[in-house]
């Protein structure tokens, strides 16, 4: 066979696969089974976060039906499905995908997106009032587990997150790091700042929650940093003062130059797994050992120690996931069996999926075809309703005007490749 | 049914990215910088209905032009270089544009909330069309109007004294200008068309998706830009409408069931549509029987 008809026949078989997928999924499965969406990036640079909620989600479904499944508002017990879709870290894609499970399926909630700058763009599309018959977003609930840029929820009335809030543990860490480490004054260090939850959180959180715990940036601080929230944040970022690289570098020499020029007791790293991976090779590669090392929420998972636990060691991070409970270790377990890790992204799928549960049950969801308008806007309700859930680590508070959670959180360190809770404020 | 009409939105905006590609491509000039275009296009739009409160239809317009003007002033350095070098002056200015994005800042208080483009946060807010209580349906046929605009212009262009002009200097810059053709107004006059055209797009677009960020307008976009019409083949504006369907319509949303392997198959049927169609999936010979087959005839 010539290439060229190789080539067509490729082709038409692959058009017609896809043709056969545009096919409306809802007519497919009429039965009473609450079904749920999850999207996440499964393809691209940050893969593994949308791998990791998957496998998360695909564990805690097993283990809702497993125990019965859920009520519904007849008595009926039903089974709970998962129908997991690839976003990438793309506000197109996480656009399309929403509008497709809003429209073509019979998905009671969707869970996702992986990344807060597609968060912030799906969410756009959304109804923003409840009610407000002038405004044509769609209504359809989301519980996001992953995209933690503060304060994302609010720009709707139908998204709702379950994502750790960073101000407070980077507060408590620094006050932590203060008891610990008296001798400690002087840090520096440097962000990804390409991807807005590194930039922001360094700028916004990390560097003013430093400074209120009285460690000072190396040569007499940053004007207009006081230690409140925001606060001189753009001072932050001058390249004078941090060190900034992008999400697909590779070579970190110079920054690492920075960071070791600077000599600051304690050093802030705040990017994500595989740049941090980069700039803490460099960093050894360069010798530089400061007293205390600092990361971001994000970079806690499994994906930094396989990348570089000899040069994480040490690291300290805030994270909202540790394997420390009967449930949280059960989680870890049950996410490694079905192919990802539970970090402090992917464990809050599970959770969601518990919430999913709690809500559907409360408010007496029906799950049939006819129902389904109502039966989103009952769980948008019940959603908002909730006070407190629980957590894989303790408690979960709600903050219903914004949509927004308050978790459990503790401080981990990486030591001989592993995370270890050094600290447990609960 | 609106995951059907958003991708049609999706599919209308790109067809407009693709053919201020096809339009410079005409004239033999190969640019990246159609994302750069498109991204003024998005934030001048979206700066005047959010921050400006202007209707739609000026806000669209105005953004078209500000980019038709950008791509003017990029035409006259860019009749310098030709090729690849062309293409790396484009992809600068693309870059210069999406920093420029990703480093402004201009907020305004707008009831309980701040509006406008807000550096790496990106601009949120773009809501005219929802929040104006435009369905699924309406903003799809607005979409859609331009792009028919956009296509039935550049066609009746193609059948013009002006399409044989841009044809002509595409083919061999030396004959033309042999001709008389002055090549300087030729090449200047398509990218400033290329401009205005992803400057539609982008102002289309910032308003579909409701929020832009700099990483939006990446290279990647670009290199979209310019598949198109590569994918397409230049022999008809058709060509390019085809190539964006197949590759947002059937590789991106059509293979998304096949989750990780999506990438893979990707690439590998942009490489089987090349080779079993290398002058563009809708090139003359498709056109010709085409032409045929509705009965308007057609020489080989």
């Amino acid at each position: 066979m010539s290439i060229k008809r190789l080539s067509a026949a490729a082709l038409a078989g692959v058009v017609a696969a896809a043709l056969v997928a545009f096919a409306p999924t809802a007519s497919a499965a009429s039965d009473r089974t609450v079904k749920i969406a999850g999207w996440g990036a499964k393809s691209g640079p940050l893969r593994s976060f949308g791998v990791n909620s998957e496998a998360v989600l695909k564990a805690a479904v097993q283990a809702i039906n497993d125990a019965g499944g859920v009520k519904l508002g007849d008595g009926t017990m039903a089974d709970m499905e998962l129908d997991y879709h690839d976003s990438a870290c793309n506000a197109d894609q996480a656009i399309s995908v929403a509008r497709k499970v809003e429209s073509q399926s019979e998905a009671l909630i969707g869970i996702g997106p992986t990344c807060s700058g597609a968060a912030a763009a799906m969410y756009g599309i959304f109804q923003k009032t409840v009610d407000d018959d002038s405004d044509t977003g769609l209504q359809f609930p989301i519980l996001t587990d992953t995209a933690i840029r503060p304060g994302l929820a609010k720009k709707s009335q139908w998204t709702f997150r379950n994502v750790p809030n960073e101000i407070t543990m980077y507060d408590e860490l620094f006050k932590w790091l203060r008891e610990q480490y008296p001798d400690v004054s002087t840090i520096y260090g440097g962000t990804e700042t390409d991807q807005a939850h590194s930039k922001l959180t360094f700028a916004i959180v990390i560097v003013p929650m430093a400074k209120k715990h009285g460690f000072e940036w190396v040569g007499g601080g940053i004007e207009g940093v006081t230690g409140a929230v925001r606060e001189g944040y753009e001072n932050v970022l001058e390249v004078s003062k941090s060190s900034n690289w992008l999400l697909a570098d590779t070579n970190f020499s110079v920054q690492a130059r920075a960071f070791k020029k600077s000599g600051a007791d304690m050093m802030i790293v705040s990017s994500h797994p595989f740049t941090t991976c980069g700039m803490l090779k460099e960093m050894k590669r360069q010798r530089i050992n400061p007293k205390v090392l600092v990361g971001l929420t994000s970079s806690s998972s499994a994906e930094t120690l396989k990348g570089c636990a000899d040069a994480a060691e040490g690291i300290y991070i805030p994270t909202g996931f540790a394997p420390i409970t009967e449930a949280a270790a059960m989680v870890a377990a049950a996410a490694e069996a079905n192919g990802g890790s539970a970090d402090l992204h992917s464990a809050a799928a599970w959770e969601n999926a518990h919430i999913i549960k709690q809500v559907v049950e409360a408010t007496g969801v029906m799950a049939k075809p006819e129902t389904l308008a109502e039966d989103r806007r009952k769980m948008r309700d019940g959603l908002e309703a909730l006070v407190n859930v629980d957590g894989l680590l303790g408690e979960i508070g709600r903050v219903q005007d914004e949509g927004e959670s308050i978790k459990p959180y503790v401080f981990v360190q990486a030591r001989s490749g592993d995370w270890e809770v050094v600290h447990d404020p609960r | 049914m609106s995951y059907y009409l958003g991708l049609l939105q999706l599919i209308g905006v790109h067809t407009l990215l693709g053919l201020s590609a096809y339009v410079l491509m005409l004239t033999g000039q190969l640019s990246l910088g159609q994302a750069g275009f498109f991204a003024i296009g998005a934030y001048s739009a979206g700066i005047l209905t959010v921050i400006f409160e202007l209707p739609i239809l000026p806000a669209l317009l105005a953004g078209a032009l500000i980019a038709a003007f950008f791509a003017f002033l990029v035409g006259f350095p860019a009749l310098r270089v030709k090729g690849l070098m062309l293409v790396v002056a484009t992809i600068a200015f693309s870059e210069f544009v999406r920093l420029f994005f990703f480093n402004l800042s201009w907020r305004v208080p707008r009831g309980d909330i701040h509006v406008g483009p807000d550096s790496t946060n990106g601009f949120r807010e773009i809501r005219y069309f929802v929040a104006n209580g435009w369905s699924a349906w309406e903003i799809t046929t607005f979409v859609w109007i331009f792009v028919i605009l956009v296509m039935a212009a550049l066609w009746w262009m193609d059948r013009s004294r002006a399409g044989a002009v841009l044809r002509a200097v595409g083919e061999d810059e030396l004959a033309a200008q042999s001709a008389g053709i002055n090549l300087t107004a030729v090449k200047v006059t398509a990218m400033t068309a290329g401009g205005f055209i992803a400057g539609i797009g982008g102002a289309l677009y910032a308003h579909t998706a409701t929020y832009v960020d700099h990483l939006t307008f990446t290279v990647l976009l670009a290199t979209f830009a310019i598949s198109y019409p590569i994918l397409g083949g230049l022999s008809s504006v058709f060509g390019t409408l085809v190539a964006v369907i197949f590759i947002q319509g059937v590789l991106v949303e059509g293979l998304r069931f096949l989750g990780d392997w999506r990438n893979i198959v990707f690439g590998l049927l942009i490489i089987a549509a090349m080779n079993l169609k290398p002058s563009g999936l809708f090139d003359a010979r498709t056109t010709l029987l085409l032409r045929r087959s509705v009965g308007l005839g057609g020489r080989e």
